[in-house]
């Protein structure tokens, strides 16, 4: 049934109002990284003159903001290289093949999504201090490829799914094995998709805190996550350089989002909802 | 073949006939689930019959852990905290996530734009939304408070009194969490067959009507997945109630995963904090029964 003129208009509004409500923390923290602790703290009136660019001078050359960018392109990077060689891999293989082990496979990726980590963090902590890795971005990496598996592993079973069997049938005829015919027909065909893949098991390992706060305890490797974290704890109440931090741990992941936003279907339904 | 019956193509092709591809694509990723998923889940599960620290393991103990642990007054809050988080945690999302793609799935100007701004919460970094909240509803200088007491109210104390600080972390879980209900309802909202709706409206349904009786049943299968799915990722979720009251105050927000963590990682009780994290799985092996057989229904 659709909407009258002013039906509309009056949904668009309601809609306008709720982006802004729903954004507010984002928005505030973005506007008061510009404006100085005193003055967030202070009742007099708000002016533009009062907006600078200080506290992010203060967080960029003050403190180990960008050492901590650094160990979390780090990880994120080989965790995204990593989850994308191992997926492509296992989504081939799901999407074309079947039996007791491919659905089995299957089986453990849904397992793996609602796993409670906490349980696995014990032991692994345990097994890392012996082989030396707390500290080591490896543990973190590791452990990221794992989390990013299922979803990546699904959305590359969907696009191979849509690339014809028949090219690597042609491939085949002319001599390939079933290998290369996967690295140098299918692979290439998918290529959008897997820069998407990239992305979101990128931002999954630049964002996340809990394994990270467990495995990374020095400042130098520790993430971003973590280090904002401990900013939180040394800096308490200078809340301009904290939130000038935040917004500058943001932007890349804001960016990063804008540019892979219409393959969110996938990693939303993808996930298991749809199986 | 021996290998025929246990990966059969989808269309038996004769250049593929003893096959062993698609195990060696599927090696990789199995041996790495292998080392950071299975046998930390065996090893765990042993710890929680173990007495010991980090540093070193003791004696098996048999259950001595787990009949400590049904002892313990704070476990037995923060199973009920984790179970009350995660229920309404769920059930706020879907209903704010189910509105809002009803919303969103109409004819608007600007949807686009509309959607994506309103899919940030569920995106940046927890750390960063975490921030941001306790700066809106931190105790003195808070934002909500400045505008409460500039109103001519007395200040509301979100973060330190034990029953507004439970209230305050559901409220941003339900703002992390509906993006992700919404995103998946607008999907299924998609794939709703247009003409169901004109054909009720020929025999003259209204707007409620068609809700009613078109579009709700058709969202009842989703809805299921979706609620188990987000009360698992609840009852798991450390980053919210951790940044937001580090579990506190007196203890009031902290769920079996903080728990755990605290027995581990503050206390130096391996055996405690396994003990908490397997009744967690037990509580989540329960939920996923659920979701397996709902989807192998599907699938039939």
């Amino acid at each position: 049934m659709s909407l009258s003129r002013t039906q509309t208009w009056l949904l668009f509004a309601a809609l306008v109002i709720i982006v802004l409500l729903v954004n507010l923390p984002i928005i505030s923290t973005v506007l008061n990284s510009l404006r100085s602790t005193e003055d967030l703290f202070s009742s007099r009136s708000f002016s533009l003159n009062d907006l600078s660019f200080d506290n992010y001078f203060y967080v960029s050359q003050r403190t180990k903001f960008w050492q901590f960018f650094g160990n979390s392109l780090l990880v994120s990077v080989s965790a995204a290289i990593l989850g994308v060689i191992l997926s492509s891999l296992a989504g081939y293989a799901l999407s074309r093949y079947q039996g007791l082990i491919i659905s089995s496979y299957s089986r453990i990726l849904l397992m793996i999504q609602m796993f409670p980590l906490i349980l696995a963090i014990i032991p692994l902590f345990i097994l890392f201090r012996n082989l030396s890795l707390i500290n080591n971005p490896l543990s973190v990496i590791l452990i990221y490829t794992v989390a990013n598996l299922p979803f990546a592993t699904w959305m590359f079973k969907s696009f191979f799914d849509g690339i014809p069997r028949e090219l690597e049938e042609a491939a085949a005829v002319d001599g390939c094995t079933p290998l290369q015919g996967f690295v140098r027909i299918v692979l290439p065909l998918a290529g959008p998709g897997t820069i998407a893949v990239a992305i979101f098991a990128f931002l999954l390992a630049f964002n996340e805190f809990f394994i990270a706060n467990v495995f990374l305890r020095n400042e130098v490797n520790m993430t971003l996550p973590v280090g904002i974290q401990i900013f939180t704890q040394q800096y308490g109440s200078d809340w301009g350089s904290l939130m000038a931090a935040a917004t500058m741990t943001m932007l890349p992941t804001f960016f990063l989002f804008l540019f892979i936003q219409k393959y969110m279907l996938y990693g939303a339904i993808g996930t298991g909802v749809k199986g | 073949m021996p290998s025929s019956s246990l990966t059969k193509l989808k269309e038996p092709r004769k250049h593929y006939k003893l096959n062993l591809l698609p195990y060696l694509l599927l090696l990789p990723s199995i041996a790495l689930i292998f080392a950071i998923i299975f046998y930390p889940f065996f090893t765990g599960i042993l710890y929680s019959l173990r007495e010991g620290s980090l540093l070193k393991l003791g004696d098996y103990i048999g259950l001595d852990n787990y009949l400590n642990l049904f002892k313990q007054r704070e476990f037995h809050n923060s199973l009920q905290f984790s179970l009350f988080f995660a229920f309404f945690g769920v059930l706020g999302s879907y209903l704010l996530g189910l509105i809002f793609a009803l919303m969103l799935n109409q004819k608007v100007p600007g949807q686009a734009i509309l959607r994506v701004s309103l899919l940030l919460p569920w995106v940046i970094p927890s750390v960063v939304s975490l921030m941001s909240w306790r700066w809106l509803i931190a105790d003195e200088k808070g934002f909500v408070n400045m505008l409460i007491t500039w109103l001519g109210f007395k200040p509301i104390y979100f973060l330190s009194t034990p029953g507004l600080a439970i209230f305050s972390v559901i409220v941003v879980k339900i703002w992390r969490s509906f993006p992700f209900m919404m995103l998946s309802i607008l999907a299924a909202l998609q794939t709703i067959d247009r003409t169901l709706y004109e054909a009720a409206e020929i025999d003259g349904a209204n707007r409620w009507q068609l809700f009613r009786h078109i579009t709700f049943p058709q969202l009842l299968n989703i809805s299921g997945v979706l609620w188990i799915l987000m009360t698992i990722w609840s009852v798991n979720d450390f980053d919210t109630p951790f940044l937001l009251t580090q579990g506190g105050p007196s203890f009031a927000t902290e769920n079996l995963v903080l728990l755990a963590y605290r027995y581990t990682f503050r206390n130096n009780n391996v055996g405690m904090g396994s003990a908490v994290a397997v009744v967690s799985l037990i509580i989540l092996i329960i939920l996923a029964l659920f979701i397996l057989r709902q989807q192998s229904r599907e699938e039939k």
